[in-house]
């Protein structure tokens, strides 16, 4: 039987591990403006693909401040983006073997300015060592939306 | 890193310094160095899109997929290695061709042992050609092993067919 003193002591450590790594959960408070679908494959019976989406808030300087993660696990999750204000959104794409050790992580990061009353899907995709994000935004009143160009981050800082 | 690893790569640098005398400079270069090249193929596809799309999409997707920095680990028993690689992409269209010269430094973790030219050592060159006025051909000079999903990912934006970005971590 195991002993409840050292199921909390595993449960401590892993609290402190996952403190450390500094992801946070992105917090479940706005009302949900954006859709991401994802479609994620590591391509080998031996390998493991995750998919996140960490936020970070944009401030009038450009300067970012991490808001949290969301784990793309299922293939559609909703989150709430704060509406009529930049925010910088970074897609992982992260792979991993159970078999030799190794791992690589890729990213795509863009800026977003949701704006209010408009919806945003978002698409999210790695097949064969290929990955694709498309961003759009469709306005309810409209059927027609249109594609967000991606924006750098130092796109926010050349325009001052 | 353990010290008889580094002694064997110390080694093997020596003796590739000795191998390889230089690399090309230019596009141009690379092109001529291609046909015979030791670990060198090249592809050739028909396309049925016009030089001026190809172009556009090369224009379009190189920049925001190919400039980048990519760092690699790899840990095995007694080495841990870390790479780190910037990766530079060039799209030239003129009425003759479209290119894309897509070049590759190493600021970390691999030693530059011939004359690099600036932006780094050329990777892999493109060219589409113009077969007629909605027909292209296209032409992809680079390593034979390795790196598969660059080519992949060219063949899809000349073709217009996938626009996802290569993951450069896996590549090499």
């Amino acid at each position: 039987m195991i002993c409840p003193r050292r199921i909390a002591g595993w449960l401590l450590g892993a609290s402190l591990v996952a403190g450390c790594s500094g992801i946070k959960t992105y917090p479940d408070a706005m009302p949900k403006n954006l859709n991401i679908r994802t479609e994620a494959s590591s391509g080998s019976a031996f390998g493991r693909m995750r998919v996140a989406v960490h936020i970070h808030q944009v401030d009038a300087n450009c300067r970012t401040e991490y808001q949290g993660t969301v784990q793309l696990n299922e293939p559609s999750v909703q989150i709430g983006v704060p509406s009529d204000r930049l925010s910088y959104l970074v897609f992982s794409f992260s792979s991993s073997t159970f078999l030799g050790g190794s791992s690589s992580s890729i990213s795509y990061e863009t800026l977003l300015w949701p704006r209010a009353g408009h919806a945003y899907d978002a698409r999210a995709s790695y097949k064969d060592n290929i990955y694709h994000v498309e961003i759009r935004e469709t306005d309810p009143r409209r059927s027609a939306g249109r594609t967000i160009e991606r924006r750098r981050l130092d796109e926010c800082r050349q325009r001052g | 890193m353990n010290m008889p690893l580094i002694m064997t790569l110390a080694g093997a640098t020596v003796l590739l310094c000795g191998c390889v005398t230089q690399h090309p400079q230019n596009a141009e270069e690379f092109r001529k160095m291609a046909p015979g090249a030791f670990m060198v193929k090249v592809e050739t596809h028909e396309v049925n899109r016009s030089l001026r799309e190809i172009g556009a999409t090369f224009r379009a997707r190189a920049p925001e997929c190919m400039n980048m920095r990519v760092t690699t680990t790899s840990q095995m028993p007694g080495s841990y290695q870390v790479i780190v690689s910037a990766y530079k992409p060039t799209v030239v269209v003129t009425d003759e061709r479209a290119e894309l010269h897509v070049q590759r430094h190493h600021e970390k973790g691999v030693l530059a042992v011939t004359k690099e030219p600036e932006g780094g050592y050329y990777l892999i060159v493109a060219d589409a050609y113009p077969v007629d006025a909605k027909r292209s051909r296209l032409q992809i000079i680079g390593p034979s092993k390795g790196y598969d999903v660059i080519y992949r990912a060219i063949i899809g934006w000349a073709t217009g067919k996938n626009l996802g970005c290569p993951d450069l971590a896996k590549i090499g």
